[in-house]
């Protein structure tokens, strides 16, 4: 199934994916900010963070096109923006905020491609976020995989009964609409049969990782170091 | 001997008025294989969510002598390990070896105590290759194994299977059957699959309308209620599809 191709992302190893999470977090946080701090003018700023993100897009051993496209998703909300700053006569913001908001997708897209969700709430968590926000993200996402498998049955068996050709089109349309309740119907269902086999199985609120994250010096060093690469790129 | 599961005059309706159950009696003795039998829509997936404290009516429900309260059900999941019909709603995490840890962690064992109590589940069934998997990659029969391996790696005393037979292909069958019949646990079978039902239990019940109405030999209870997938009649060609139409 396709949309677990970030989880399978998120598997695979190299030294991005050794870091320990909360590193990448913590990475993740300065690099944003230094981003959406920056002058929309600063075009030798936003190339070097450009840069730096393929770098480790390059590191991580991701698919540096699948990636790239598909961080284009922020797109058709920052354009619609970027388009209103522009009628409005301010052009360099309507250029930054297209460039700081696919920036910052890729960076939250190599972020999560090189952790794996467990490791990833867990350190959210460890970091001081509270517990049930961690929890309801952790379950939005696994939902999300509910709805997503739930939709791909629905075409299929949807797409059996169809007919071809253009007659069918205004039918199919009729067809797609009723088909979205009972996907939600099912979905909430299969979500509803997921959290019963949970709580069978002692499921008490929270998730405990296999591995329990341990902040080793090399991530220290590696927070360190690229935090002073964001900042000293950001300077000028 | 105390019983795996004592169950009195049990009764549940669902919050739309629909009842489910009603008054039900049942036990289980420890070590005992029974099925129970009955209709779809009859109660019996209900019957067993009230096992575990999934869903809770009136009446008086004790796993292991333990009697069920919200005080107690931490203790009663971890005796009483349910193999769902669905396996998919069961292999929530994201490889095997995650998902078939996830009940001995919840239920206090350390990373190490519970990647071994997996590991060793996962040999047990036969899918110590599949440890780092994701489990949307498994077969169907794959899949069932694996659900039953996260709920033998919380060594309950009770293992409650609800249509273990779904999706699988006969060779697969077998193999449950061989497994279920070497593991020491009290086994309650909700089945449709009467071959199955023989291979395994001693006892059989039977519900219908939400209540037990019948227990006996698995043989008498198939009797009994012509539970058994005889020959279909010969098809009546004076209706057939292309006749009429």
């Amino acid at each position: 199934m396709h949309h677990v191709l970030l989880d399978q992302w998120s598997r695979q190893s190299s030294p991005l994916h050794a870091r320990d999470p909360r590193a990448k977090i913590i990475l993740l946080g300065i690099f944003l900010i230094a981003l959406a701090t920056t002058r929309p003018d600063a075009g030798l700023t936003l190339a070097l963070d450009a840069a730096l993100l393929f770098s480790g897009i390059l590191i991580a051993g991701l698919p540096a096109a699948g990636l790239l496209l598909r961080s284009m998703a922020i797109l058709p909300f920052s354009l619609t923006f970027g388009l209103i700053s522009w009628a409005a006569g301010d052009h360099w913001r309507a250029i930054g905020l297209v460039e700081k908001s696919y920036l910052s997708t890729v960076a939250v897209l190599l972020t999560v491609g090189t952790t794996t969700l467990p490791a990833l709430m867990n350190g959210l968590e460890s970091l001081g976020t509270p517990r049930l926000l961690v929890l309801v993200a952790q379950f939005l996402y696994r939902y999300l995989f509910v709805i997503s498998e739930q939709a791909q049955h629905t075409r299929v068996a949807a797409a059996c009964r169809h007919g071809a050709g253009r007659k069918y089109r205004r039918v199919r349309f009729r067809a797609a609409a009723g088909a979205l309740a009972v996907l939600f119907t099912r979905s909430y269902s299969r979500a509803e049969g997921i959290h019963r086999a949970m709580l069978a199985r002692g499921f008490a609120g929270t998730f405990r990782p296999l591995k329990p994250l341990r902040f080793h010096g090399a991530d220290a060093l590696f927070t360190i170091a690229l935090a002073g690469v964001f900042i000293l790129v950001r300077i000028p | 001997m105390t019983p795996a599961i004592e169950v009195r005059d049990l009764s549940f309706q669902y919050e739309d008025g629909t009842p489910a159950l009603d008054g039900v009696n049942f036990n289980l003795g420890a070590g005992e294989t029974v099925a129970l039998f009955g209709a779809n829509g009859s109660g019996k997936t209900t019957f067993v969510l009230q096992l575990n404290g999934i869903l809770r009516g009136q009446g008086s429900v004790a796993i292991c002598g333990i009697p069920l309260g919200d005080e107690t059900l931490p203790d009663i999941r971890a005796k009483i390990g349910m193999v769902f019909q669905d396996s998919d709603e069961q292999l929530f995490m994201p490889t095997v070896l995650e998902d078939v840890s996830f009940g001995p962690l919840n239920h206090g064992l350390n990373e190490h105590d519970a990647i071994a109590r997996a590991k060793l589940a996962l040999e047990q069934v036969g899918m110590a290759d599949a440890a780092a998997k994701a489990p949307y990659h498994l077969s169907a029969g794959e899949k069932r194994r694996v659900a039953l391996a996260g709920v033998m790696a919380m060594e309950p005393e009770i293992l409650v299977l609800d249509e273990p037979t779904t999706f699988l292909d006969p060779p697969a069958q077998r193999n449950l059957v061989n497994l279920l019949r070497n593991l020491p646990q009290a086994k309650l079978i909700v089945t449709h699959n009467t071959r199955f039902a023989s291979a395994l239990a001693t006892r059989a019940v039977f519900f219908e309308k939400g209540k037990l109405v019948a227990e006996g030999t698995v043989e008498e209870i198939i009797q009994r209620y012509d539970w058994s997938y005889s020959p279909f009649p010969d098809a009546d060609f004076r209706y057939s599809a292309h006749r009429r139409f």
